[in-house]
């Protein structure tokens, strides 16, 4: 007997966490992309 | 004279064995005149040879050699991390960093991971075995491995076999699906060359990217973990002989243990079973929706951007690093012989990794 509730548990949390995490990659890697072009830019 | 022949392993052989000792031939056969996969096909092909050859006992647990390498190098999870060590060191995230919108793409493409979840449930699997079904979806051969040994060891071969068959089978699925899923216009978008990223962002990357990503999915750390450190091994440019030494003989040296240990879990007891062409089916299923839901996200998102993203690249999105970017690019340069989306198809595609270990580690953690 399949346990339907896990099984659904996991497809809903799976992707939530998949695009969840890339999400907050994506946020991260803006930042610190903008963090570092103003320690660089002061740099010059 | 009679006691003698008995103890060969001539008067035990089964048509089992001769069935697998076929397959095993196909799968040499496969990497030596096609090139399929060779680095892993050539010893996957042979320890299916050894593991069919009666009375050898080479999987007999807790004595047999190649039970030892199956036992220490995948059942205590060394083999796959340490993959991921050298597959760091040699990936170039600078397309990604580039243009981090092409995250999502990655994202998108497990979509068929669930797809081929939900299908195997519905032919009759119970969930670590539909869990280890769907992740050849991500067409990622060690996150694959990691996944089915944590969750069905018993489906191992064949579902390290499905990944890494079509994962050498790219060129060949993606296209139709790709043609399908796009007009000639949407082909011909030619896309903002990349700006050039500095040393700081890519040695940065690597050490951010494993804090978010193990705080979020604690199960995916041994992968990702590995992956990143072999990444920053390669940007931060001082421990050039540990790099090397990851993406080049420590890589070969697993790889070799790696597939001996696949192709000994391929004895015919265990891999001649009806199952085992459903897990094929299945995975080209998880493998075609991973493909076409890549390209409809990149679609989608082209509602939204200013700037348009070429949908071939979406279909990069099932990780198979770099073959799916060189059929993104195959693909944009025929309908446009200037088109070069290469170093684009190669954001989603690194990726795609990131995503697929990321529902490795969720598979893990909740079916586990």
């Amino acid at each position: 007997m399949i346990d339907w509730d896990l099984a659904l548990k996991i497809f809903t949390f799976g992707l939530s966490a998949v695009f969840g995490s890339l999400a907050i990659l994506i946020g991260a890697i803006y930042a610190f992309g903008k963090i570092i072009n103003r320690i660089e830019k002061k740099g010059e | 004279m009679l006691d003698m022949v008995l103890t060969t392993g001539l008067m035990h052989l089964t048509v089992g064995n001769l069935i697998m000792w076929v397959i095993g031939f196909f799968f040499i056969y496969l990497a030596i005149t096609k090139s399929y996969e060779p680095l892993l096909l050539v010893p996957i092909g042979f320890g299916i040879l050894m593991v069919n050859l009666p009375l050898t006992f080479l999987m007999e647990e807790g004595e047999g050699l190649l039970w030892r390498f199956y036992h220490y190098g995948l059942e205590w999870e060394i083999i796959p991390p340490l993959i991921f060590l050298g597959l760091g060191a040699l990936t170039d995230f600078g397309p990604m960093i580039a243009n981090p919108k092409t995250l999502i793409l990655g994202a998108g493409a497990q979509f068929g991971v669930y797809v081929a979840f939900f299908g195997a449930l519905i032919l009759g699997f119970d969930i670590p075995e539909a869990c280890s079904i769907g992740i050849i979806g991500g067409a990622d051969g060690p996150t694959t491995i990691y996944t089915t040994v944590h969750l069905a060891p018993h489906l191992l071969g064949a579902t390290a076999v499905a990944a890494y068959s079509y994962m050498s089978l790219v060129p060949i699925i993606q296209p139709p699906i790709m043609r399908l899923l796009t007009t000639e216009k949407e082909r011909r978008i030619k896309m903002r060359q990349l700006r050039p990223v500095s040393k700081r962002e890519r040695i940065l990357f690597p050490l951010v990217t494993v804090l978010v990503i193990c705080l979020i999915v604690p199960a995916s750390a041994p992968l990702m973990a590995m992956f990143m450190l072999g990444n920053l091994f390669k940007e931060c440019g001082v421990v050039k002989r540990l790099s090397d030494a990851a993406a080049n003989e420590l890589m070969n040296i697993v790889t070799i243990f790696l597939g001996i240990s696949v192709g000994a879990t391929m004895s015919a007891e265990r891999f001649l079973k009806p199952e085992v062409i459903l897990v094929f089916v299945m995975g080209l299923m998880a493998f075609a929706f991973s493909t076409a839901a890549g390209i409809l996200l990149a679609k989608f998102m082209n509602i939204f951007t200013r700037r348009k993203i070429n949908p071939l690249i979406g279909s990069a999105g099932v990780s198979a690093v770099p073959m799916a970017a060189r059929v993104s690019q195959v693909m944009g340069s025929k309908a446009d012989p200037k088109n070069f989306l290469l170093m684009h198809a190669m954001g989603p595609n690194v990726a795609g990794v990131i995503g697929t270990v990321v529902a490795a580690g969720v598979f893990i953690a909740l079916a586990g």
